[in-house]
C-alpha cells in the first residue's frame, strides 16, 4: 500500500477509535441535567412515556471495555494500522509455509521410511495405502473410478487387474504417474466398411470371443497391419501400450460396434503427465497404491 | 463538549442519520477503497498473456452458462487449498480477468489450476454429462455446447472492448481471431479455456513475493 493510502487508513482508525473511545470514557461521568422526577424531560407519545437517568449498566461497561482492549491488541500484534506490520510480523503466506512446514516435520519419518522401499514393497504397508488411496482418489479417480476400475468411454484402464498396457511393475507404473501416457491408435477406415468388421470379428477370435468365423478368416491377412503394434499373436506391446487383443480385457469398450469403431476411427488415449502437480515423494506412494490395487486379492489369497 | 451538543444530535433525526451514516462508511472507506484504487495499479507480470481468442470466447461461454457460482478460481493460502489446488492465487495472475471469477462458495472444486489435470476427452465426457466420468458427480451437463458453433465477429468484438479497457491486443491478433477459432464448437472454447487454466501463470517465487509484499 502506498504511503498516502497508509495515511488514509490510520487517520479513519485514529478518527474511528478516537470518537468512540472519548464518548465511552465521557459518557459515563456526562452531567446529564435530571428533573426531580428523576428523568431528562425527554418526553414521547405526549408526555407517556419519558426518558429516565439511570447509569450505565455494568456488564455493557465491561463488554465494551473488552472490545476495546481487543481492537487495540489486535492492531498491535497484527497487520491493520496502514502499512504497520504489527510485532508479531503475521501474514497469510508465512502462516502458510509455516503449516507446510509442520506438516513436512510430521510426514518426514514416514517419507524417509517410504524411500528405502520399492514401489512392490511399499503396496503392503497400511500407511502407505492410506496416504495412497487419498491422492488416488483426489487425482486419478476422476478417469479411473475410485475403485480403480477404469472408465472405458474415456479409455481408462481398469487397474486392478492384471493386464498392463505399458508394465506393471512398480518402475513402469511410477514412469506412467510421472510422465503421463499418449495412447495412439490410428483411424483404418480407408481399408474400407467391410474390411474393418472383418477385422473386428478377427479381432474378437483372438480372445475366444463369439465371432463370425468367415469373416474373421477373411480379416486374417489383414491382422499384419495391426501385428505391428499389437503383435502377431495379437499379444500387444508394452513398449507402446499397444492392449493384449487376446485377454477379453477392453480399453474401449469390447461390444462389435465398439471394436469397429475403435478400428475405424482411431482412438487416442491420454493420460497427463502428473510430475508437475504432485512430489516425488507422493508419486512413490501413489504408485505404491496403484501396484496394490492389482495385487490386493494375490496378498488376501497367500 | 456537553450534553447539550448530544441532546442537539438526538433531538434532530437529520443530523443524526448523516452522522450515523459518515461513521458506518468509515470501515468501507478504510477497507474497501485502498485496495479498490490499487487494483488499478496492478500489471501483468512477464509469463501473464491475455488470452487467446479461442479460450477468451471459452472464458465468455464459462461465465455465460454460469460455472462461477459452484466453481471458484482463487486458491486461498491453507495447506489444506495448496495441498490439493497448487500454488495460492496472486492478484496478478487475473489481470486479464474480466470480471474476475475469485471466490469462496465451492459447491464443485476451485479450477484456478485446473489445467492439464484431465485430458481434452475427458473434459468433453465431463461436460456432456459429468456422471461419465464421476459417478457421484452433480453438476448438471452442457451438452448444447458441442453443436453450436463460435461466433468469430463476437470474439473480435469483445477482443476490441477490452483492448479499450487497456488488454494489450494487437490488430493482428483480432484480425487472427476468425481464423483461430474457425470450426470451433463452444465446448472446443470452454475445454481450451479450462485446459489454460493456471497453466503457465503460475507465479514464480519472484512474483509471489511482491504479490505479498503489496498486501494490505
Amino acid at each position: 500500500m502506498s504511503a498516502g493510502w497508509s495515511w488514509w487508513v490510520m487517520s479513519l482508525i485514529v478518527l474511528n477509535l478516537g470518537v468512540t473511545l472519548f464518548l465511552f470514557l465521557w459518557g459515563p461521568r456526562a452531567k446529564i441535567p435530571t428533573l426531580p422526577d428523576g428523568t431528562s424531560g425527554h418526553v414521547w407519545a405526549h408526555g407517556t412515556l419519558r426518558e429516565g437517568v439511570r447509569k450505565l449498566p455494568r456488564w455493557w461497561l465491561l463488554m465494551s471495555a473488552g472490545m476495546f482492549v481487543a481492537g487495540f491488541t489486535y492492531l498491535a500484534l497484527y497487520p491493520g494500522f496502514g502499512n504497520r506490520k504489527g510485532t508479531l510480523g503475521w501474514t497469510s503466506q508465512g502462516e502458510l509455509a509455516h503449516d507446510a512446514a509442520a506438516n513436512d516435520a510430521k510426514l518426514d519419518a514416514l517419507t524417509r521410511r517410504f524411500d528405502m522401499y520399492t514401489v512392490e514393497q511399499l503396496a503392503g504397508d497400511p500407511e502407505a495405502q492410506q496416504l495412497g488411496q487419498r491422492l488416488f482418489e483426489d487425482n486419478c479417480a476422476a478417469c479411473h473410478g475410485r475403485a480403480g476400475k477404469g472408465n472405458q468411454l474415456v479409455g481408462a484402464p481398469d487397474l486392478t487387474d492384471h493386464d498392463w498396457l505399458y508394465g506393471g511393475d512398480g518402475k513402469a507404473i511410477t514412469a506412467s504417474i510421472r510422465g503421463g501416457r499418449h495412447g495412439v491408435m490410428p483411424p483404418w477406415a480407408s481399408l474400407g466398411e467391410d474390411n474393418v468388421k472383418n477385422l473386428a470379428q478377427y479381432v474378437l477370435s483372438l480372445s475366444g470371443s463369439p465371432h463370425d468365423t468367415a469373416r474373421a478368416a477373411a480379416a486374417k491377412p489383414l491382422f499384419a497391419t495391426c501385428a505391428a503394434c499389437h503383435g502377431a499373436d495379437g499379444k500387444g506391446n508394452q513398449a507402446i501400450g499397444a492392449p493384449n487383443l487376446t485377454d477379453r480385457i477392453w480399453l474401449h469398450g469390447g461390444s462389435v460396434a465398439d471394436i469397429e469403431r475403435t478400428i475405424g476411427g482411431g482412438r487416442q488415449g491420454q493420460m497427463p503427465a502428473w510430475s508437475p502437480r504432485l512430489t516425488d515423494d507422493q508419486i512413490h506412494v501413489l504408485a505404491a497404491w496403484v501396484y496394490h490395487l492389482s495385487h490386493e486379492h494375490d496378498v488376501a489369497a497367500q | 463538549m456537553a450534553f447539550k451538543h448530544f441532546e442537539a444530535i438526538e433531538k434532530h433525526a437529520g443530523l443524526l442519520g448523516v452522522l450515523i451514516a459518515i461513521f458506518v462508511s468509515i470501515g468501507g472507506l478504510a477497507e474497501i477503497t485502498p485496495l479498490f484504487m490499487q487494483a488499478h495499479a496492478v500489471k501483468a507480470p512477464p509469463g501473464v498473456h491475455p488470452y487467446d481468442p479461442l479460450r477468451l470466447a471459452g472464458r465468455d461461454i464459462y461465465v455465460r452458462e454460469g460455472c462461477y457460482l459452484c466453481h471458484s478460481q482463487m486458491i486461498r493460502a491453507l495447506r489444506f487449498e495448496t495441498e490439493r489446488y497448487g500454488h495460492y492465487s496472486t492478484a496478478v495472475e487475473s489481470v486479464y480477468d474480466r470480471p474476475f471469477q475469485w471466490g469462496s462458495k465451492r459447491t464443485g472444486p476451485d479450477l484456478a489450476r485446473v489445467g492439464g489435470k484431465y485430458s481434452d476427452p475427458w473434459h468433453r465426457l465431463h461436460l456432456m454429462n459429468p456422471r461419465q466420468v464421476v459417478p457421484q458427480s452433480n453438476m448438471p451437463g452442457y451438452p448444447w455446447l458441442a453443436g453450436k458453433k463460435l461466433d468469430a465477429a463476437q470474439i473480435q468484438a469483445s477482443m476490441r472492448t477490452l483492448r479499450r479497457l487497456g488488454d494489450p491486443y494487437t490488430d493482428a491478433d483480432i484480425a487472427g481471431a476468425p481464423a483461430a477459432v474457425d470450426g470451433k464448437t463452444e465446448m472446443d472454447a470452454l475445454i481450451a479455456y479450462l485446459q489454460g487454466l493456471g497453466i503457465k501463470n503460475e507465479p514464480t517465487p519472484a512474483a509471489a513475493a511482491a504479490s505479498a509484499a503489496g498486501a494490505p
